[in-house]
């Protein structure tokens, strides 16, 4: 018996590694599907990010409910990197060699996306749409990837001005996280404050682990700011909140986009991030526009038990423009096509902000929306569209 | 099944010329292994050697010497950054940097080692873990790192490019063989050390420290020694891994990581070098690959992710992922204690007494 089990085991053992080594696949697509790729945290710590890779499944499941583009369906491979840059080149070297992906779209994570940008443009995989704003994304330009996510110094000068001109503030603090995400958004919001001949009442780093920040708060209050705008994560907004509500001190907390999922935001904080104003990459979730209609409607039935959030919506958004691109390229599919089809986009709009590429500049946008989080996480629509004329980027 | 007669028997690499010939086949099948397969399994080739590095050095630690440490992700990341910082900036030869990445690495294990003398168990865990937190969270802080956004590696240079010796290994399959004869030199160190003097009084102070005091084991010295000894493989294996990703951040080496570590070494097998090695080369394969594509198994996949998918959350098949994983460490642990290297062993007596 014992002899059978072994037997067995190694059996299905070799079954697993064969099937697993035989389906090496070459071009990133036939006359039956294009295939595309994205990395995404499913498990481990980032874990509530992995909405985004999901939202971009969505999309495809709408598109190939429609009929695919030009006859071929999209086939989505969605892999696991626990935000892990090994894991990370693993899943893409995978996906790349053994089930020829043609493109890639999304992809959570800063030094994930960085483990692997080098080796996509060597194997000449397009890669649309990475969810994270990182310079050297785009700074110079790679041909072969095409960012959407606004800058964090483009959306920082937007949110300073909206401070300055719509809310009337004197007195404005910046609090930041001590990395590039932080510092971005306080030199964005320093450039804006010298067209207006003011300065940072405060600006008080935090490191992202920090779980006390009395002090930090304290300083604030004391130098009297009427607005404070964060760039700094979930966790650390969450405890400045209640640090500043057991002070009694309530300024208007301003932030970036990266926590504008406000039901998230305002479990975490115990409701007080009602009233708090953010930036913004795409609509409200509730807002009744007929292409969001259309995703939320069909995330219904495709994804029901899917929490429609900002997260999800953003891996629509993100992906949009390639399936733009695709339908645009027409059944003569290449990498070639594709690259100009994309490089041809010009304020491309759906649910997110307009995008425009051009061969020399792949930041597709700098455009943010206000928004305020209303009563029982409820999306207020501030401002619309708005670009950065302060961009020095797009000269 | 192994029993020894004498000393001279006890220790011999190889214990007899069927192993040896064995031993052989595997290694040239070991170096042709880059021409049989595609790229992307040279890739993964060269993780699974790292974490061999790694958890043969664990293995010496946990299952030798009967410590515990949940802080090798710590390690692991002095080796990777020492190595590239020391490459970018000061201009030295791969193998000098990762040998001195190591010994910084070894260094913080005998720091480690000094609480090590007075602490135990669950005491031991969470001293260590503070460690490999505080080792992330300094990289993170600190711009000589990189701060949190990570550093790049820099080219791998093997000579010295100012005395026009140059060689940069730049492709996955020149990585491939530098790791594996590294590999296979510290696998061989490993065994070999536990046929010393050293190596007995690591596996004295596991079964009894107190009588292997009495015995004249210096408890201070070997305590340390075998945190420093663990520390510098899981330095080599860390300045490995910078030139096997190329890119890097302080997150990479979180909690979750040292974890994945101390169970390559548990399923791996307590106490035995090819344990260690199965260990590490089953939980990486899994973890990077099988449980990744278990969704386009031929029928199994799609049954696994509408399985998964009415019954868990919505991350679809990541959760059989993360619960097979979790089954494996359980199941290992309940019934086979001595983990892939009890497994192996009783096929081999079944093997060797067969047809009975």
């Amino acid at each position: 018996m014992k002899r059978f089990l072994c037997t067995g085991f190694m059996v299905v053992c070799l079954f697993l590694a064969l099937t697993l080594t035989c389906s090496a696949q070459e071009k990133g697509f036939d006359d039956k599907e294009i295939r595309i790729g994205q990395w995404g945290p499913q498990t481990g710590p980032a874990a509530p990010w992995g909405a985004v890779a999901r939202g971009s499944g969505l999309l495809f499941d709408v598109v190939n409910e429609e009929g695919g583009i030009h006859g071929r369906t999209i086939r989505y491979f969605l892999r696991d990197d626990q935000y892990n840059p090994a894991q990370t080149v693993a899943v893409v070297k995978d996906l790349v060699e053994r089930r020829g992906v043609f493109a890639f779209v999304g992809g959570v994570g800063g030094a994930c996306g960085l483990a692997v940008m080098e080796y996509l443009k060597q194997n000449k995989i397009i890669w649309v749409g990475p969810s994270a704003a990182i310079r050297e994304f785009v700074f110079p330009a790679n041909p072969y990837l095409f960012a959407v996510y606004p800058l964090y110094e483009d959306e920082s000068s937007i949110l300073t001005k909206f401070v300055v001109e719509k809310l009337k503030a004197k007195k404005i603090g910046f609090f930041f996280q001590n990395d590039q995400y932080g510092k971005d958004g306080l030199s964005g919001a320093k450039k804006r404050l010298a067209t207006y001949n003011m300065s940072l009442i405060a600006e008080i780093p935090v490191e992202p682990g920090d779980k006390d920040l009395s002090s930090q708060i304290l300083r604030f209050k004391e130098s009297g700011a009427e607005v404070v705008i964060m760039f700094v994560n979930p966790t650390v907004a969450a405890i400045a909140l209640k640090t500043a509500a057991t002070i009694d001190y309530k300024p208007q907390w301003v932030s970036s986009d990266t926590l504008s999922d406000y039901p998230l935001m305002n479990t975490i904080t115990g409701g007080l991030w009602e009233g708090v104003i953010t930036g913004a990459f795409g609509l409200p979730p509730d807002t009744d526009h007929p292409i969001l209609n259309k995703y939320r409607d069909a995330a219904k039935r495709f994804s029901p038990e899917e929490r429609w959030g900002t997260f999800y919506l953003a891996g629509i958004l993100f992906a949009d423009p390639l399936v733009e691109a695709l339908h645009r390229v027409g059944p003569n599919l290449s990498t070639e096509a594709t690259l100009k089809a994309l490089n041809s986009i010009t304020n491309h709009q759906t649910i997110g902000p307009p995008v425009t590429w051009t061969p020399e500049i792949h930041q597709g946008t700098d455009s943010v929306q206000i928004q305020q989080c209303g009563p029982g996480a409820t999306y207020i629509t501030l401002q619309d569209w708005q670009s950065n004329d302060l961009a020095t980027w797009k000269k | 099944m192994d029993m020894k007669r004498d000393y001279y028997e006890d220790i011999e690499i190889f214990s007899s010329n069927t192993v040896l010939a064995w031993s052989m086949a595997f290694m040239i099948f070991l170096f042709a292994f880059p021409f049989l397969v595609g790229n992307y399994y040279i890739y993964l080739a060269n993780v699974i050697l790292v974490h061999v590095i790694l958890a043969v050095g664990l293995n010496i630690l946990v299952g030798y010497t009967g410590q515990i440490s949940l802080g090798h992700a710590g390690f692991f990341a002095i080796g990777a950054y020492g190595t590239a910082l020391l490459m970018t900036h000061l201009p030295m030869p791969f193998l000098l940097a990762v040998i001195i990445a190591g010994l910084i690495a070894a260094f913080f294990g005998f720091i480690i080692g000094l609480p090590a003398l007075r602490l135990e168990g669950p005491y031991l865990a969470i001293a260590t873990l503070g460690f490999g937190l505080t080792i992330m969270h300094i990289i993170g802080t600190w711009d000589v790192f990189g701060g949190r956004m990570g550093i790049h590696a820099p080219a791998l240079e093997m000579g010295i490019p100012e005395l026009g010796m140059s060689l940069v290994l730049n492709t996955d399959m020149k990585i491939y063989y530098l790791i594996l004869v590294i590999a296979i030199l510290m696998v061989i160190g490993g065994k070999n050390l536990m046929k010393t003097r050293i190596g007995r009084a690591f596996v004295a102070i596991r079964d009894d420290d107190i009588a292997a005091e009495v015995m004249g084991v210096n408890l201070t010295i070997f305590k340390t020694l075998s945190f420093a000894v663990s520390a510098f493989y899981a330095g080599v294996a860390g300045g490995l891994f910078a030139f096997v990703v190329k890119f890097f951040d302080p997150f990479t080496f979180n909690l979750i990581l040292s974890i994945v570590f101390l169970v390559m070494v548990v399923v791996g097998g307590l106490g035995s070098i090819l344990g260690a090695v199965m260990g590490a080369a089953l939980i990486t394969y899994l973890q990077y690959d099988l449980l990744k594509n278990m969704g386009e198994l031929p029928y199994l996949g799609d049954l696994l992710v509408s399985f998964s998918r009415k019954w868990f959350t919505v991350i679809g098949m990541d959760n059989i992922g993360g619960f097979l994983l979790g089954l494996i460490m359980v199941l290992i642990v309940i019934f086979e204690p001595l983990g892939m290297f009890g497994i192996w062993i009783r096929i081999k007596k079944y093997w060797k007494t067969w047809p009975f």
